[in-house]
C-alpha cells in the first residue's frame, strides 16, 4: 500500500468516526428531549 | 414580547419570478419534445433543439428550482430563527442579479455560447455573476442563522446550510477555467479529470439543488400543513449527516464503463447503493409523520402534493442506485430511460414540493385565501398524470431502445441499424409530448389560481393576518 492509499483510507475512517460520534450524540438518552425539541418549536407560529 | 417583523415582499418577488422561469422551462420543454418528433420545427440558427435544450434545463433547474429555493429559504429562515432577514438590501440586490443572470444565460445560450459541460453550460462572465449571486444569498441566510433566537436548529436549517456550502464549492471547482476571449474559456481540467470533476459537480448539483433544498421545504411544509410535528427529529438529523457523507462520492456513477479508473467507478457504485438508507430515512420520516393523519390526503390538497412528492423522491432514490450498478448501467445508459428518471425527480419530486410551498405561502404573503381549492386539485391531477405519462413512456422506450441496440445476429453483427432504433422511438416521443402538454396545462391552471388569489382571493382567517405585523 502506498502513502496515497493509506491517506485515503485514513480520511474515510476519520469520516466514519465523525459520523459514529454524531449518531452517538444524537441518540444519547440524555439528549432525547433536547434533540427532539426543534420539531415542536417550529410548529409555534408563522 | 412582539413578534419579529418578517420581510415578505421580497419572498413575493422571488415567488413571482420563479413562476415566470418555471413557465418558460416547461414551455421550452414542450417545444423540444415536439422538435424531437418533427425536425421541421427546428429554426436555425437560434431555435434549434441543440440551443433550446440547455435553455430548458437551465431555466428548469436554475430559474424555477433555484428561484423557488431563494423564495423558500428567505421565508423559512426567518421563521425558523425567529428573527428577520439579516439584510433586505442584499436580498433586493440578489433578486435583481438573479433575473439578470437568467436572462444573460438564456441570451448567450441562444447565441450558441456553451462550455459543453452539462448543467454548467454558461461561459465565464456568467459564472462570475452566479458566484456573486450565490455568495450574496449565502451570506444573508447564514448571517440570519447566526443571529437566530433559537438555540437548537430545526432540520430544514441544516439542509439549507448544506445546500449553500455545497453549491458554492461544487460550482467554483467546476468553473475553474482560463478565459481566452469575452465568451470563450477552457477548463483547467483535461481528459478524464475533466469528466470526473464535471460529474462530481453534476451529481452533487442534484444533491445540493434538487435534493437538499426540497427536503428542507418538505420538512417545513409537511408539519405546517398537517398541523402535526414530524415523526422524529433525531432520525432526520442522522439521515441528513449520512446523506452528506455519502453523496460526494457518487459522481462517477455517470461515468461507468469509461476510461476513468475502475476503483473510482466501484466506489461511486457502492456509495450510490448506500445512499438508499439516508434517502429513505427522510421518506420513512415523512410517512411516519402521517400516522393518524392519512385522511388529510383526501381533505388537504397541500398534503397530497407533499406526500406524492416524497413518494416520487423515494422511487427516484431506489431507481437511481439501480442505474448506478455497472450491469444495469450498461443496459440503460444513453437511452431514453435516463430522461424518464430525471423527470420523475424534477417534474415529480422537486416541482410538487415547490408548488406545495407556494400554495402554503400565498395566504401568508398576499394576505388572501387561495382562490380555488378545486382548481388546486385539478392542477395536482394534471401534473401527476402528465408526469407519469412522460416518465413511463420514456422507461418503456428506453428498454426497447436498449434491447434493440444490444440485439445481435448469430454472426455477431448488429440486428438493427441505429436509424431503425430511432424510428421505433417515435410513438413514445409522441406520448411523452402529450404528457408534457398535460403537465403544461396543469401549470397554467396553477398560474391562473395564483393570479386570481392575488386579484380576488378572500381575506383569510385572522390568524393568517398576523404576518407582517398586520394583526
Ligand atoms: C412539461 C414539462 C417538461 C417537458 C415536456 C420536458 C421535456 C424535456 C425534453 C424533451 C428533454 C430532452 C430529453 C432528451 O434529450 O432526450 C428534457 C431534458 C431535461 N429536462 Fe425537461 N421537461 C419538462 C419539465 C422539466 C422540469 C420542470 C425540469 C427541471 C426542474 C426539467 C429538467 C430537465 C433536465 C435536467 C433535462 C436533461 C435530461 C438529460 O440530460 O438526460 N424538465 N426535458
Ligand atoms: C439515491 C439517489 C440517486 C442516485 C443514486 C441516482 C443515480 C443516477 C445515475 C446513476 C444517473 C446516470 C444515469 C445514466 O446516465 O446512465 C442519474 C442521472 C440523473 N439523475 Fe439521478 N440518482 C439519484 C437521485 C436523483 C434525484 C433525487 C434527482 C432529482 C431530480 C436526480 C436527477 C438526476 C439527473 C438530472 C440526472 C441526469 C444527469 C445527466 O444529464 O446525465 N437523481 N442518477
Amino acid at each position: 500500500m502506498d502513502l496515497a492509499s493509506i491517506m485515503y483510507l485514513a480520511v474515510t475512517f476519520g469520516l466514519f468516526v465523525i459520523f459514529a460520534l454524531i449518531v452517538g450524540n444524537t441518540y444519547k438518552r440524555k439528549n432525547k428531549q433536547k434533540k427532539e425539541a426543534p420539531k415542536y418549536r417550529m410548529m409555534d407560529d408563522d | 414580547m412582539g413578534k419579529p417583523q418578517y420581510h415578505t415582499d421580497i419572498v413575493k418577488s422571488f415567488v413571482n419570478w420563479s413562476l415566470v422561469w418555471g413557465v418558460v422551462a416547461v414551455l421550452v420543454g414542450v417545444i423540444v419534445s415536439f422538435q424531437m418528433i418533427n425536425p421541421d420545427l427546428n429554426y436555425p440558427p437560434y431555435f434549434t433543439f441543440g440551443r433550446l435544450r440547455p435553455i430548458h434545463t437551465n431555466a428548469g433547474i436554475y430559474g424555477w428550482g433555484v428561484g423557488t429555493i431563494f423564495a423558500m429559504f428567505i421565508y423559512m429562515v426567518q421563521r425558523l430563527c425567529k428573527t428577520p432577514l439579516w439584510s433586505l438590501g442584499l436580498a433586493r440586490f440578489q433578486l435583481w442579479l438573479f433575473n439578470a443572470t437568467i436572462i444573460a444565460a438564456a441570451v448567450t445560450l441562444l447565441l450558441g455560447y456553451n462550455t459543453t459541460l452539462e448543467y454548467h453550460e454558461m461561459e465565464w462572465p456568467i459564472d462570475l455573476m452566479i458566484v456573486v449571486l450565490w455568495v450574496v444569498f449565502s451570506i444573508n441566510i447564514i448571517m440570519t442563522i447566526i443571529k437566530r433566537k433559537e438555540e437548537q436548529m430545526y432540520i430544514s436549517l441544516w439542509y439549507m446550510m448544506a445546500a449553500l456550502i455545497g453549491v458554492a464549492i461544487l460550482f467554483t471547482v467546476n468553473a475553474l477555467a482560463v478565459p481566452v476571449s469575452a465568451f470563450k474559456s477552457y477548463s483547467i481540467f483535461a481528459g478524464t479529470n475533466s469528466a470526473n470533476v464535471q460529474w462530481w459537480f453534476g451529481h452533487n448539483a442534484v444533491a445540493m439543488a434538487l435534493t437538499a433544498p426540497p427536503l428542507a421545504m418538505f420538512y417545513y411544509f409537511l408539519p405546517k400543513s398537517t398541523g402535526v410535528p414530524i415523526y422524529s427529529h433525531r432520525l432526520s438529523i442522522i439521515a441528513f449527516w449520512s446523506l452528506i457523507f455519502m453523496y460526494l462520492w457518487t459522481g462517477a456513477h455517470h461515468l461507468l464503463w469509461t476510461p476513468i479508473p475502475d476503483w473510482i467507478q466501484t466506489l461511486a457504485m457502492a456509495f450510490s447503493i448506500m445512499l438508499i438508507a439516508p434517502s429513505w430515512g427522510s421518506v420513512i420520516n415523512g410517512y411516519m409523520s402521517m400516522k393518524g393523519q392519512w385522511h388529510q390526503m383526501r381533505d388537504n390538497y397541500l398534503v397530497k402534493f407533499l406526500i406524492l412528492g416524497i413518494t416520487f423522491y423515494g422511487l427516484q432514490t431506489l431507481q437511481g442506485p439501480m442505474q448506478a450498478i455497472r450491469t444495469f448501467s450498461a443496459f440503460i445508459h444513453y437511452t431514453d430511460w435516463v430522461p424518464g428518471h430525471i423527470h420523475m425527480g424534477t417534474m415529480g419530486w422537486v416541482s410538487l414540493v415547490s408548488v406545495a410551498g407556494i400554495y402554503f405561502l400565498l395566504p401568508r404573503i398576499y394576505g388572501r385565501e387561495v382562490y380555488s381549492i378545486p382548481l388546486a386539485n385539478l392542477h395536482f391531477w394534471l401534473v401527476v398524470i402528465g408526469q407519469l405519462i412522460w416518465s413511463t413512456s420514456m422507461w418503456i422506450s428506453g428498454i426497447l431502445q436498449a434491447g434493440m441496440w444490444n440485439a445481435m445476429n448469430a454472426d455477431g453483427s448488429l440486428t438493427y441499424t441505429f436509424t431503425e432504433t430511432m424510428v421505433e422511438m417515435y410513438p413514445y416521443w409522441w406520448i411523452r409530448a402529450i404528457g408534457g402538454v398535460i403537465y403544461l396545462i396543469g401549470i397554467l391552471v396553477f398560474i391562473y389560481n395564483v393570479y386570481m388569489t392575488v386579484q380576488k382571493g378572500k381575506e383569510p382567517a385572522p390568524k393568517l393576518l398576523e404576518v407582517e405585523g398586520r394583526a
